[in-house]
């Protein structure tokens, strides 16, 4: 089985944290999407093709800008390329471009998952991220959702910006929670070097919050969602028991997947090996030229390297990792040293181990990033 | 009689020494336009760059004179730094002349007085020269007067050259043989011959730079090394021109090189006299003295698997470098390196800048101290010349630091800013002595290790490059001094210990611990950062716990670049010190130990 993933990489406007391919020349769509049909077109009868396609996720950019006929084409040609038996098809929206006869359309060409791009009901604070959208805006898209019976969606939040007090935040979860959601994503704020956010930041003129402030944050989230029977299954990702998201978790689990438009990202792991590739990020060269010029150099992965991804990915959700999975498909197995530390993260509380399987407690997730790094070294 | 005429160039760095001694080449045909290659003198790489000379060499020159007369030169180039005043003396021993160069711009500086008296102690027959008179700024008069108020004579005797345009340089040849006396030849006295230098040649051995002074060194001849007492047989003997040129034998008066087999610099040191084995000379050259290291600091591999390396490199720079002295310590952050010691903190940059350049070594450099002397409570008295060696405070009665002369020339415009660098650095005030041109020379006494400590840096900066310094060692004296350690949570970094005196010991171990707090990455539990005389914690800060470090997104496109991260991450985690269960970056600890005052 695998998974399709198609960048969209449009916006109306580019949000200041963001730094995800896209471009705000809205004349270029049609064109990307023919362009988009023909690399589809390029994995006919290839090797990709014939396993079973169980998700899909329309990702940005912004695909809500795409309209009934764009995106009939796109869906169009996915089936007639691959073997499509979907469980999830998820589509990510703006709060501002969503009408009901928009998310019916988008129903009826099978997507049955909507991912909400709300991020904050808070004026100021859709402001300071240069949203499109205002609170106004994100309410009666959610509204939109839970009127036309969508079968399921999902919401982003980002928590940790400057200036943001609990107070805040808690209001924001609390509104979230009213619309009833099956799934949360909730991020905390990454400053990235090549944004606005990032460039304001490295010439003093924002201060992002200090680590102390975005931790307690991150437990005022956990604590508040769990209350309301949305639980945490990955670092950012939260839903009621069964809505985890389908797509997103398989990428953790080293399921394939295949990406399409500039920027996208594959993996493919079967019995020749196992590759990430990507294309390039460049709209130009996706409109002039074929797939193979713009996919960008294979990286084949060693069973270490993938055992080590496993560990960097499967230790960030609340599945952990088994060792017994580690070992059959990994051919991994910790060394003496390795036990040594984990035990002794045990003692400290950061880490868990159930039937020979390894877990992050809440206060080891906090700092997965650095126990990872001190696992594998 | 052969005709010979043996001298140095006494010159300030920049001066324009090694400029004049290429057109001296030049014009004695000794070396053609083609084959120059600027400076020759210079044959260090990092000489060539810094403008300076470490090591001494020699080179010999047939002068032609207008009148017919053929004369041989031997011009004895010699290191221009504080750090290498010993090697000055013994190549002005093996003189019997100096040319005086002084930069007609600039003036006289700090460097350039105490060799010149040296010369002068020594005998040598002076002449001074201007160079660089085709500049704009030139002041031939000014500076001309300068060197009279300096060595007597008058404002006629001093040649004026332009090393650049080859202008007074026939005038220069010419005085060099009218002035300054040709040597004595004894040839019938038993065999003494001065080495003024050796380097280290990795198939034929120490080869020595020498001057005969007595008596006549032939090929073949047993000698003897009479300081180390070592026998050889001067197998090969020549003249240093450009290339060595073999020759059966040398004679009183002339200098030249000699090869035996000698295995190890340690064998044949600068300063030695070589007599015969079999008729040997009473007495040595006076003068020969062991150099002592003044400064210490210890040298670890960045990576410690490197270890091995560094010693094989350290093994083949001491070869060369007879200076060089090291011996292996451990340190508990930093693993296995050696303690090092060095005739001062030049020399010191020059050994860590070779094993950087000539031997890709990745190196820490622990902060330079000088060598203490402890009296202890129980009436003995110990030298320590690294900070883990000082004694519990309780065990010390008194602790002696080494003091030095320090002269300074300035224009007297920044005898301000140095009175403050001396006082800030516990000088004592001697005296000053005002010169021609707005010149000053402030001299102070001061405790060497507030020399060794950025103070070179700080007076050239203060001054704009304008002050020069000197310096000569003078006593041990007492001082209230402490061994300044700092702690994480607990631990010691022993690697971070310093000795310094009690008045300093606050403000550093406050900025230190500072710094430390800044580039110590987060630990999963809280760190203490202190500074500590004895059990006396000084200076305290605190490294909170890492609350939050994990990246909010990974999905399909994530997960290449996280992992490479991680990749580096673990790369530079084993580069990473561990002190205790704290984890030390290298940065902090290069940060700290390169912290200047000014930090």
């Amino acid at each position: 089985m695998s998974g399709i993933y198609i960048h969209i990489p449009f916006c109306k406007q580019a949000c200041s944290y963001c730094d995800f391919y896209f471009l705000t020349r809205d004349k270029l769509r049609q064109p990307f999407v023919e362009a988009l049909l023909s690399e589809i077109n390029s994995y006919g009868d290839t090797k990709f093709s014939k396993e079973i396609v169980r998700t899909i996720y329309l990702g940005g950019g912004t695909p809500s800008l795409l309209n009934n006929k764009q995106l009939e084409s796109i869906f169009g040609a996915l089936h007639s390329v691959f073997d499509i038996d979907a469980e999830e098809i998820t589509m990510e929206l703006n709060p501002d471009d969503v009408t009901r006869d928009y998310l019916s359309m988008i129903q009826d060409l099978g997507v049955n998952r909507a991912s909400m791009g709300v991020q904050s009901f808070d004026k100021k604070l859709l402001e300071f991220m240069h949203r499109a959208h205002n609170p106004e805006e994100a309410f009666s898209a959610l509204e939109a959702l839970q009127k036309t019976g969508f079968p399921t969606f999902t919401a982003d939040l980002i928590y940790g910006n400057p200036g943001q007090s609990v107070e805040t935040l808690e209001q924001d979860i609390d509104k979230l929670l009213s619309f009833d959601p099956p799934h949360i994503s909730a991020y905390s704020l990454t400053v990235e070097p090549k944004t606005r956010l990032g460039k304001q930041v490295e010439l003093g003129r924002i201060d992002p919050p200090d680590d102390d402030r975005v931790s307690e944050q991150f437990d005022v989230v956990r604590t508040q969602l769990a209350a309301a029977g949305i639980e945490q299954y990955e670092v950012s990702n939260f839903s009621k028991p069964g809505k985890e998201a389908v797509h997103n978790s398989n990428y953790w689990k080293h399921e394939n997947y295949i990406g399409f438009g500039p920027s996208a990202h594959s993996f493919w792991w079967d019995e020749s090996g196992a590759n990430r590739w990507q294309n390039e990020a460049n709209l130009k060269k996706y409109l002039n030229e074929a797939p193979e010029d713009y996919r960008e150099e294979e990286e084949t992965l060693s069973k270490n390297t993938l055992a080590e991804e496993r560990l960097m990915l499967g230790l960030r959700t609340k599945w952990g990792v088994s060792e017994i999975d580690l070992k059959q498909s990994y051919g991994y197995s910790f060394t003496d040293s390795q036990w040594q530390w984990i035990e002794d993260q045990v003692e400290k509380g950061f880490m868990v181990t159930e039937n020979s399987t390894l877990k992050m407690t809440s206060d080891g997730l906090k700092i997965s990033d650095h126990l990872i790094v001190e696992l594998l070294s | 009689m052969k005709n010979i005429r043996n001298f140095c160039i006494i010159a300030h760095i920049d001066h324009g020494k090694s400029t004049l001694a290429d057109r001296l080449l030049e014009r004695t045909g000794t070396i053609s336009e083609r084959e120059m290659q600027e400076q020759v003198l210079d044959d260090m790489d990092l000489e060539r760059e810094r403008g300076i000379t470490i090591k001494s060499h020699a080179i010999r020159m047939d002068y032609n004179r207008p009148n017919g007369e053929v004369v041989t030169f031997n011009l004895i180039d010699t290191p221009g730094h504080v750090d290498f005043s010993y090697e000055v003396s013994r190549a002005l021993k093996a003189c019997e002349g100096a040319l005086l160069v002084v930069d007609a711009a600039q003036g006289i500086e700090a460097q350039t007085i105490s060799n010149l008296y040296q010369a002068i102690d020594q005998e040598l027959e002076i002449i001074p020269v201007l160079n660089k008179i085709d500049l704009p700024g030139a002041d031939p008069d000014g500076v001309g007067q300068q060197i009279v108020d300096l060595i007597g004579g008058t404002k006629e005797e001093i040649l004026q050259v332009s090393g650049k345009t080859g202008e007074g340089v026939e005038d220069l040849l010419e005085a060099i043989v009218e002035r300054i006396p040709s040597p004595k030849q004894e040839v019938d006295k038993p065999l003494k011959a001065l080495i003024f230098d050796s380097i280290f040649n990795s198939y034929r051995g120490s080869i020595c730079y020498v001057r005969v002074m007595e008596g006549v060194l032939k090929k073949g001849d047993g000698i003897t090394f009479m300081a180390t007492k070592k026998e050889y047989d001067a197998e090969e003997i020549g003249y240093l021109k450009l290339k060595k040129e073999k020759t059966d034998q040398l004679e009183a008066g002339e200098v030249g090189y000699v090869i035996g087999s000698v295995k190890s610099l340690q064998d044949a040191k600068v300063g030695d006299t070589i007599t015969s084995t079999k008729n040997k000379a009473d007495t040595p050259i006076p003068g020969y003295k062991e150099v002592k290291p003044m400064v210490f600091s210890g040298i670890f591999p960045t990576n410690s698997e490197d270890f091995e390396d560094l010693r094989g490199a350290l093994e083949k720079l001491q070869l060369n470098d007879a200076s060089l002295s090291y011996q292996p310590e451990t340190s508990k952050a930093l693993g296995f390196g050696f303690r090092a010691g060095f005739l001062g903190l030049l020399h010191m940059e020059i050994i860590q800048e070779r094993l950087d350049r000539e031997f890709d070594m990745d190196i820490i450099t622990t902060v330079p101290n000088v060598r203490y002397e402890i009296d202890l409570e129980d009436g003995e008295r110990i030298k320590v010349d690294n900070p883990s060696e000082m004694p519990e405070v309780g065990k010390i009665a008194d602790v002696w630091e080494p003091y030095i002369k320090a002269s300074i020339l300035t224009p007297a415009d920044y005898i301000g800013p140095i009175m403050t660098l001396c006082e800030e650095r516990r000088g004592k005030y001697v005296n000053q002595h005002f010169m021609q041109n707005n010149r000053v020379e402030i001299t102070y006494e001061l405790p060497m290790a507030e020399v060794v400590f950025d103070f070179y840096d700080r007076l050239k900066s203060g001054t704009r490059g304008y002050a020069s310094l000197d310096y000569e060692f003078l006593e041990y004296r007492k001082g209230d001094l402490v061994r300044l350690d700092i702690l994480l949570n607990g631990d010691q970094v022993d690697a971070l210990s310093s000795i310094t005196h009690r008045d300093k010991a606050y403000y550093l171990g406050r900025k230190i611990c500072g710094k430390l707090k800044e580039l110590i990455p987060r630990q999963q539990f809280e760190v203490a950062v202190q500074a500590a005389i004895g059990s006396r914690v000084i200076a305290r800060d605190t490294i909170r716990a890492l609350k939050k470090d994990v990246t909010a997104k990974c999905y399909g496109g994530d997960i290449s670049r996280k992992r490479k991260l991680i990749e580096k991450q673990k790369e530079g985690k084993k580069r990473m010190k561990q002190v205790g269960s704290v984890e030390i970056p290298q940065e902090a600890f290069l940060a700290v130990l390169s912290m200047d005052e000014e930090d």
